[in-house]
């Protein structure tokens, strides 16, 4: 029993780490009044070029750099797309998946194969005398970054001048224009950060667990973010715990493996996409309401 | 809608297209490819000779049948994007309907094996319908979960439970019975399924056109409060397009398992679902129009195989090819937006 | 320095529109300036101008002695110009703190809260009207984000104040108090106020100057004190013959009363994400009578509308229609005859993309003559019994295969009018009929709500407009805070009383 809650624990600290940066970064982009259904395509292409990177600098911490600013990238022309008028982001999100996932997987082709160097760890558990321990205890670097960051997110949206232009871009447009900040030009710099924190988050996968490019890399993570930031209610230290949520059904397979049931392995892999439904289900539409910036809609 | 709009819009389409396809020549450029040759051979692929043909209209058909499970929720303002989860259900129901049934004579073993894939792909894509109008939940996220559940669930059956043990390499469900198997046409490569979509697109067309029902679907569409304010039912419309789609989405796998693979296993999930998502959208969601797009899409992927063979770019090109044509359709729908407002003044 | 502003021929065009031509006019400081005229005539497109929202297209404004060429409001507010708008600039998730906050030029790249709190606090307490800081705008009450609103303005210390219908929220006491406030300002510390207004009771009682302006020229500048309500009329309509007919009170003579029309509300409750927006409202309504509602907005006048129009699905209470329990299906409405005009039709009762004559359609698009036994649509039939709605009520579009979306407001409002007063209309509900439309427009639509009352419907006008509940209705009702606080015959009941309780005080 011990094992498996301590496999768990530590799957839910390493599996949260993507959807925390995903999500985080989503939470900005939404705060300034848009939504980005293309996360998807930006995690695949942040873990790629994030292992790219690496692989050719031979430095995994170049490669999260190269992650992110893949993903600023993509997030730039989401942003750009959207801020035309006439155009859907909804559509635009679900262009942007495509895209993303395809020019991710010609560009991938030949980095199946190869290794990269990895990110590497905290060994938090130095002292602990079973394996089993050690290993749950080693805590990743972006984990402990993310960490980090999201009481930042939450002090700078409240006390620093981007985060309420930010916000101010998000609750009333027309206001924000009136008093001088052009809204195109915030929401374009909040998707791209947002698409930047998006792509190292995706650099996780490649980078560190499981550590490798494949095209099975990601199964809906970066849309289900989407789905979390809401469940957080906009805010980042929410956004935290919801992760670590997320991370602990997502490990919910591998946990099962490691005390010796491996039936159902698929359905297992499933359980953070059926997760965000139920979440998605029970949070009704009306509570769901308060701290939902004014000028966001879903149905755009 | 007049004439000339109608011409200037489908131009400003069809030049969409063409830019995404431009846009590609390019990259292949970069690549170290010859564009023109690139761009010959995916016209000889998808239609220069008789062999080519058969493998665009073969292309063709599943498309045609998974664009109606975007475009017709979209009458109703609902944008699903789990096409491919309905489309992997489908193949589900087929191989079910097949195992349940597979004794039945063709003429009525092959409808019911249609049937229940178009059944299972209509339940599918009604959760997310229900889901919205029960609890709120954004049908776009909620179909696109399903689809990762969905495909969660096809694969643990297809190597699980319903897994035929003589499939070792490739783990397979229980093969569909040669007498069930859906029939060519003439003597073509190009199966019946291609005709169940061009019926099914001229269905929808015809009911969302011209039936009152299908009036009824496109106010609710255009404003969900003039919907309620004449007194149009709340939940049916939304529910109906939604189970609509999905049973096009499902009938596309049941043909696909039917037709080309014979039973249920992975490479079911080859992306029919998610062009279709394409096809919808450059169509402008009309079902008509998803006819010629399809025919374009379908030879796209067709040609496929030869870029891979005489240029070295890996079937993941494809892919890039309908991003960028997605992206440049999208630019091409602001640019027509802020046209019209100059000239409004 | 003689004049804060000068406009000196200033002009502005969109494309062939012509919004503003030549308009000369001088304010001085220390002086409330009402800028007068109807919807339409350029008030609002004077005053963007000038706080640097758009720039003119012919001519030049001077301000405060230097001339202005404004890029951005950013650079308004510098020369010392500030704003009040008619939709609220507010962040509503934000703090009222905080939005004070947004309004620096340039925000303070770290924010220390303590110290901007104390600031706000001291400024808060030389001010007559207070608000908590740390409340979230979202709890204000309309009349106290409007107060935010000028706060703001004034926290700034701006030397020019222009306000655009500021107290259309307000109760008549509130407006008072705010109008009151700003006249004292502006006599003892020089402060210019603009104010964009089409109350003649503002101009009167608060105002020095006033310039009107119709159909983007200016008309004339006359001191208050100097002019009275009937020139300033005239010079705000000019030879508009409809102009005199719109809001005057006719006796309700020679209608008939249909004994099976009715509508009766009890007890109605309605809870959203919002809170309670209707309390136990209660109203009952026969054929052939008027029955006005009138009230601010916000107190509950949307909701009841919306419940009528199937929009809430979940309410507590009784809504009987002509005997029957009302429930919203499509075959009710037809067969008790109900049918809505509500506010801002294009938004709420019309599909802006689909053609003006499938909207005219859409009460009965799928009963025959206009759908066949199978259900299919008789396009030819729809065509044809569009054109004649569009004949009888004169609605003047590109087409009857224009999307609706393309025809002026007041055309929009004719083709949602011939939807919906049918022969067979017997409860019949308006919100804002009139919203945005010009004096011609206007009195048609309150010659066809009379012409409905003569045929022995049951009209329910519920107005934001006074003027317009008062000259129309058999029996008024006040709604205040989602229940009806009043309700008397217009002709005897006064405007203070009507006042008070549209504010929500309890007349002893």
């Amino acid at each position: 029993m011990l094992s498996f809650i301590m496999a768990l624990v530590a799957g839910a600290v390493r599996l949260s780490t993507p959807f925390l940066f995903v999500s985080l970064g989503e939470t900005i982009t939404e705060k300034s009044g848009r939504i980005n259904l293309g996360l998807e395509g930006i995690l695949v292409f942040g873990a790629l070029s994030g292992f790219g990177a690496s692989y050719l600098s031979g430095s995994a911490l170049i490669g999260v750099v190269a992650a992110g600013i893949g993903g600023a990238l993509l997030g730039a022309i989401h942003g750009w797309l959207c801020g035309r008028p006439g155009t859907s982001s909804i559509a635009v999100g679900i262009a942007m998946m495509v895209f993303g996932l395809g020019i991710s997987f010609y560009l991938g082709k030949p980095l199946i194969q190869p290794k990269a160097p990895q990110l590497p760890d905290i060994d938090l558990g130095w002292w602990a005398t079973s394996p089993a321990v050690r290993a749950a205890l080693r805590i990743n670097l972006l984990f402990v970054l993310g960490l980090l960051m999201a009481p930042f997110l939450r002090w700078a949206f409240r006390s620093t001048r981007y985060g309420l232009i930010v916000r101010m871009a998000g609750e009333n447009a027309q206001a924000a224009r009136a008093a001088g900040y052009s809204v195109e030009c915030v929401r374009l710099l909040a998707t791209m950060a947002g698409g930047a924190l998006g792509g190292i988050g995706g650099s996780f996968l490649s980078l560190y667990y499981p550590g490798a490019w494949t095209e099975g890399l990601s199964s809906g993570q970066g849309l289900m973010a989407v789905a979390l930031v809401i469940f957080a209610r906009w805010d980042p230290m929410r956004c935290l715990w919801a992760s670590l949520i997320f991370g602990a059904a997502g490990s919910l397979g591998v946990a099962l493996q490691s005390i010796g049931i491996s039936q159902g392995f698929h359905l297992f892999n499933a359980a953070p996409a059926m997760l965000t439904l139920i979440i998605m289900t029970a949070s009704s539409s009306t509570s769901g309401n308060s701290g939902r910036p004014r000028e966001l809609t879903v149905f755009s | 809608m007049e004439l000339r709009q109608l011409v200037s819009r489908i131009a400003r389409q069809v030049g969409a297209l063409l830019f995404g396809l431009l846009l590609f020549l390019i990259f292949v450029a970069v690549q170290g490819r010859n564009p023109l040759a690139v761009l010959s051979d995916l016209a000889f692929g998808a239609f220069g000779n008789s062999f080519s043909w058969q493998n665009t209209l073969v292309r063709t058909a599943p498309l045609l049948l998974t664009a109606l499970c975007t475009i017709v929720p979209a009458q109703a303002g609902i944008v699903i994007i789990g096409n491919e989860g309905a489309l992997l259900m489908g193949g589900l129901g087929a191989v079910l309907g097949s195992m349940a049934f597979g004794f039945l004579p063709p003429a009525a073993g092959i409808p019911v094996i249609l049937i229940a894939g178009s059944l299972l792909g209509a339940i599918w894509i009604s959760l997310s319908g229900i889901l919205r109008q029960a609890r709120g939940v954004d049908p776009t996220i909620s179909s696109l979960l399903l689809h990762y559940v969905g495909l969660a669930i096809f694969l643990f059956l297809v190597e699980g439970p319903l897994r035929d043990p003589a499939t070792l390499n490739k783990p397979s469900s229980w093969s569909i019975p040669e007498a069930l198997r859906i029939g060519r046409l003439g003597s073509s490569d190009v199966h019946v399924g291609l005709v169940l979509g061009l019926i099914a697109c001229l269905g929808m067309w015809v009911l969302l056109k011209y039936s009152a029902w299908g009036f009824g679907v496109r106010i609710a569409g255009g404003n969900p409060r003039t919907a309620a304010m004449m007194g149009l039912p709340r939940n049916s419309p939304v529910i109906a397009v939604c189970a609509i789609g999905g049973a096009c989405a499902g009938l596309a796998g049941a043909v696909e398992v039917s037709a080309i693979h014979y039973n249920a296993n992975a490479s079911l999930a080859s992306g029919y679902g998610f062009s279709g998502i394409l096809v919808a959208f450059a169509a402008r969601q009309n079902p008509l129009a998803a006819i010629p797009v399809s025919l374009l899409l379908g030879g796209l992927h067709a040609a496929g195989g030869i870029l891979q063979r005489r240029h070295g770019l890996s079937d993941a090109s494809i892919n890039v090819l309908q991003g960028l044509m997605f992206l440049a359709i999208l630019m091409a729908d602001g640019w027509g937006a802020s046209t019209r407002r100059t000239a409004k003044g | 320095m003689d004049f804060a502003i000068e406009t000196v021929s200033l002009g502005m065009r969109f494309g062939d529109f012509i919004a503003l031509e030549d308009v000369s006019i001088r304010f001085r400081p220390g002086t409330v300036h009402a800028l007068l005229g109807e919807n339409g005539a350029g008030k609002s497109t004077l005053v963007k101008c000038l706080i640097g929202y758009q720039k003119p297209s012919s001519g030049q404004f001077i301000v405060l002695n230097k001339e202005a060429d404004f890029a951005s409001p950013r650079q308004a507010h510098e020369a010392g110009l500030g704003m009040v708008y008619q939709h609220f600039t507010l962040a509503e998730q934000m703090t009222v703190a905080e939005n004070f906050l947004l309004v620096r030029d340039p925000i303070p790249l770290v924010v220390d809260w303590p110290k901007e709190k104390q600031r706000l606090s001291e400024f808060m307490n030389a001010m007559p009207f207070k608000l908590d800081i740390d409340t979230p705008v979202s709890q204000l009450s309309a009349g106290e984000k409007q107060k935010l609103e000028i706060l703001k303005e004034l926290f700034f210390e701006r030397r020019i104040l222009i306000l655009d219908e500021p107290t259309s929220v307000l109760t008549p006491q509130e407006a008072d108090e705010v109008l009151g406030l700003l006249r004292k300002m502006a006599t003892e510390t020089g402060l210019l106020v603009i104010l964009i207004t089409h109350k003649f009771r503002e101009v009167s009682g608060w105002c020095d100057m006033v310039s009107v302006l119709r159909k983007g020229r200016h008309v004339g500048t006359v001191a208050v004190a100097e002019s009275d309500n009937q020139r300033l009329a005239a010079m705000m309509v000019g030879d508009n013959e409809d102009a005199g007919q719109s809001a005057k009170a006719t006796p309700n003579s020679g209608h008939t009363s249909d004994k099976t029309a009715g509508l009766s509300i009890t007890d109605l409750i309605l809870d959203t994400d919002r809170g309670r927006r209707l309390d136990k409202l209660n109203l009952t309504l026969s054929g052939g009578e008027i029955l006005g509602i009138a009230g601010i907005s916000g107190n509950g006048q949307r909701e009841l509308v919306e419940i009528l129009s199937g929009i809430h699905a979940h309410y507590q209470g009784a809504i009987r229609i002509s005997g029957a329990v009302f429930n919203g299906s499509r075959k009710q409405l037809r067969v008790l005859g109900l049918n809505i005009i509500p506010e801002l039709p294009l938004q709420n009762s019309c599909v802006g993309r689909m053609s003006l004559s499938h909207n005219l359609a859409f009460r009965d698009y799928d009963l025959p003559p206009l759908s066949s036994k199978a259900g299919f649509l008789m396009l030819g039939r729809i065509e044809a019994a569009a054109l004649d709605k569009i004949a009888e009520y004169g609605i003047r579009s590109p087409g009857p295969a224009a999307p609706i979306e393309k025809l002026s407001g007041g055309n929009i409002q004719r083709a949602v009018l011939a939807r919906e007063l049918r022969t067979d209309t017997k409860v019949l509900v308006l919100y804002n009929p009139c919203f945005g439309l010009d004096f011609g427009a206007s009195a048609f639509v309150h010659a066809k709500i009379r012409e409905a009352r003569a045929r022995g419907a049951a009209v329910l006008l519920i107005s934001e407009d006074l003027d317009e509940v008062i000259g129309l209705s058999d029996r008024l009702c006040v709604i205040s805070s989602g229940r009806i606080a009043l309700e008397g015959d217009p002709k005897t009941l006064t405007t203070a009383e009507i006042g008070l309780h549209m504010a929500g005080h309890q007349v002893s």
